[in-house]
């Protein structure tokens, strides 16, 4: 078998996709992605997960195993810190152990530089720990690298310009709200509606950061960071008719800090919002109707204010 | 300004000593109950994990008795521990307008040393530091009581009067005023209980408890599974020194002597190569140990959806196969009921015992 490296797409593939995908082409390394996250995937994950693990979790694992067959190489970064004091949770701190301690791969076959800090020291080293197995000179990966990093940094996020009724914001993890899997029922529930969603993925960093400095003495995760950045400016945006709130069930982050976000930015700001819990056992039904729910209660005051047609207030 | 600060074992011993003899008037929280379960249930985030709502149910109990003031501690890192402050803050200031000090686990000497100035500001920094010390001093006793009842206990015909003894003597460690009543008393309990106990060659099978800090130290949350092991003739290994661990990060950590981080990495290799927040390290390093050291089965505490111990037993699990070392796995929530867990630990002891034979 030639050399293949298996990127599963799911946790941070949905954060930094682009740059993986960028660094591996520029040096010239054949790719295989694991595909879109689908039934049968999230099946094997729960199978070869424990139990308490949180539901992109399960995916991921589902994932690395659907690539473990045709390719010589699966790429399972360890990122647990790349801004000073921004943790990111303990399972993606600990994930190249948790998929080595699931599949008990041969050491070579697992690509995963570690990166606990954005120093030059750390990139030298992950830069190392991809390139050597691969056959690649260092020299070729960092160029490759720095390729990458540029491309990823101009990327600029899609802005649709179509006339909409009104505008849902979509906050979360983006393994979730990212994941066509958890999300196409809402998306095509607002679809139906002729409302726009903004996912807070979608959002440039330089926003969601500068949102966020105002929450950085108290919240030290990454993704929450983004996630209470995203929230802020949601809540200060006119436009926005509703905010809702995506978390899986068993996240330690979300479990704290959607209760810190409700009462410093949701309660404060006014603005309809939900969360939506979901969990392997979610049926769509049950979501669908909490989204159905939601939307009336949003279109209900949007009429009042007069933004929408009141046609027959119900 | 009334103190007070959750219920954690005996480790809430050395603090109520430490501040009543600074002279701050201090407010225990009642002993952890179903009440103090419940009220924290109710007045917590639905998925938060154990400890948190422990924690809560303490303060809005010692809030009931005029408690005004709070400290807590909190370990910046990946663990939701860091950020239970911030949260129990929101929901404490809805009932009154109470102070909150959190002492950083990472910086554990000055933490604590800036908290006591500000609590009692006319004491001197020497008296500051005899009481850290001996908060040192009295947790060591106890950790020492402990690990002798966990030895002699488990060797005696009669293990609930060295039970009882043990138990009973954490509480007279309460206001004691010196070095030489800790030593003292240390002295008189272990040689009680060694009194009470034949001699007996004997080495019963030998079981390590592993896992989260604040299960494994409270014994309401992990139903006295040290006690009902103990009673059974199992040897426990507690990997929880409170002592040693206090003494580690603050004296030694802050001179650079020690960091908890490498000394467990290291042990743990090759199930689990990196720091992953908590006890998650730890918890691998002591099965591991336990493993090339012969004890005869692991049981793993851990509060339910805790993040650290959960990447944690996905190397338990393999640790288990590859020494072939009977493991139970206990994941404890408020809805845990004491009779299912009890069933599942006589189980698990049978299970070594015939595995012995």
């Amino acid at each position: 078998m030639g050399v293949k490296v298996g990127i599963p797409e799911a946790l941070l593939y949905h954060e930094f996709g682009s740059l993986w995908l960028d660094f591996f082409q520029n040096s010239g390394v054949p790719v295989a992605l694991s595909g879109k996250t689908n039934k049968q995937i999230l099946d094997r994950g729960m199978s070869l997960a424990i139990d308490e693990s949180c539901i992109p979790l399960k995916v991921y694992l589902g994932h690395v195993e659907s690539l473990l067959t045709t390719c010589s190489h699966i790429f399972v970064p360890r990122i647990a810190q790349y801004y000073p004091d921004n943790h990111l949770c303990a399972k993606l701190a600990g994930l190249p152990d948790i998929v080595q301690n699931t599949f008990r791969l041969a050491n070579e076959k697992l690509l995963s530089p570690n990166i606990e800090n954005s120093s030059a020291a750390t990139i030298a080293k992950a830069v190392h720990t991809i390139c050597q197995p691969l056959g690649l000179s260092d020299i070729t990966g960092h160029q490759a690298y720095r390729q990458a990093v540029k491309q990823w940094k101009n990327t600029i996020p899609i802005q649709s310009g179509h006339p909409v009724k009104a505008k849902i914001a979509i906050i979360g993890h983006s393994y979730i709200i990212k994941d066509v899997f958890f999300n196409s029922d809402i998306e095509k529930f607002f679809k139906s509606q002729e409302v726009e969603i903004i996912i807070s993925g979608d959002l440039p960093n330089k926003i969601v950061y500068e949102e966020a400095k105002a929450f950085q003495q108290d919240i030290y995760w990454q993704m929450s960071m983004k996630i209470a950045g995203a929230a802020q400016y949601f809540c200060g945006q006119d436009d926005i008719a509703g905010v809702i709130i995506v978390s899986s069930f068993g996240c330690g982050p979300d479990s704290l800090v959607n209760e810190y976000l409700e009462h410093h930015i949701f309660k404060p700001s006014n603005k309809p919002h939900m969360v939506l819990t979901i969990d392997e056992h979610t049926g769509n039904a049950g979501l669908i109707t909490r989204v159905e729910a939601f939307w009336d209660m949003v279109a209900r005051r949007l009429k009042l204010e007069g933004k929408l047609p009141a046609d027959g207030l119900s | 300004m009334k103190v007070s600060y959750p219920q954690m074992g005996y480790l809430s011993i050395p603090v109520y000593n430490m501040l009543t003899n600074l002279g701050v008037e201090v407010v225990e929280a009642p002993a952890i109950s179903k009440k103090t379960v419940e009220l924290g249930s109710m007045y917590s985030p639905e998925g938060v994990c154990l400890p948190y709502k422990m924690n809560m149910g303490n303060f809005l109990e010692s809030i009931d008795k005029g408690a005004d003031t709070f400290v807590t501690m909190c370990g910046a890192g990946k663990c939701r521990f860091g950020f239970y402050s911030a949260v129990q803050k929101i929901q404490l200031s809805k009932t009154k307008d109470v102070g909150f000090y959190t002492i950083d686990s990472n910086h554990l000497l000055t933490g604590l040393y800036h908290f006591l100035q500000s609590v009692a500001p006319e004491v001197s920094c020497l008296e500051i530091v005899k009481q850290l010390t001996m908060a040192i001093k009295t947790l060591k006793a106890l950790d020492t009581i402990n690990n002798a009842k966990n030895f002699y206990g488990s060797r005696s015909t009669t293990p609930d009067t060295i039970i009882d003894i043990a138990n009973q003597s954490a509480g007279d460690f309460r206001d004691c005023r010196a070095f030489r009543d800790v030593k003292d008393k240390q002295n008189r309990v272990i040689h009680l209980i060694k009194s009470m106990s034949e001699d007996n060659n004997k080495q019963p099978p030998k079981v390590g408890l592993v896992g989260e800090f604040y299960l494994l130290l409270e014994p309401y949350v992990n139903y006295r599974v040290e006690d009902v092991l103990i009673k059974q003739g199992i040897e426990v290994k507690k990997f929880v020194n409170t002592g040693a661990w206090v003494y580690s990060n603050t004296l030694l950590s802050s001179l650079g002597l020690y960091n908890e981080e490498h000394a467990y990495q290291k042990q743990a290799r090759p199930y689990l190569n990196h720091h992953v927040g908590g006890d998650g390290l730890k918890s691998v390093g002591s099965t591991l140990w336990c493993a090339q050291h012969g004890y005869d089965g692991i049981i793993h505490l851990y509060p339910f959806g805790c993040m650290p111990e959960i990447v944690a037993q996905y190397a338990l699990k393999n640790i288990a196969q590859d020494f072939n070392l009977p493991l139970l796995t206990l994941s404890v929530d408020e809805h845990a009921s004491d009779v299912g867990v009890l069933t599942r630990l006589e189980a698990f002891v049978d299970c070594i015992k015939r595995k012995k034979k």
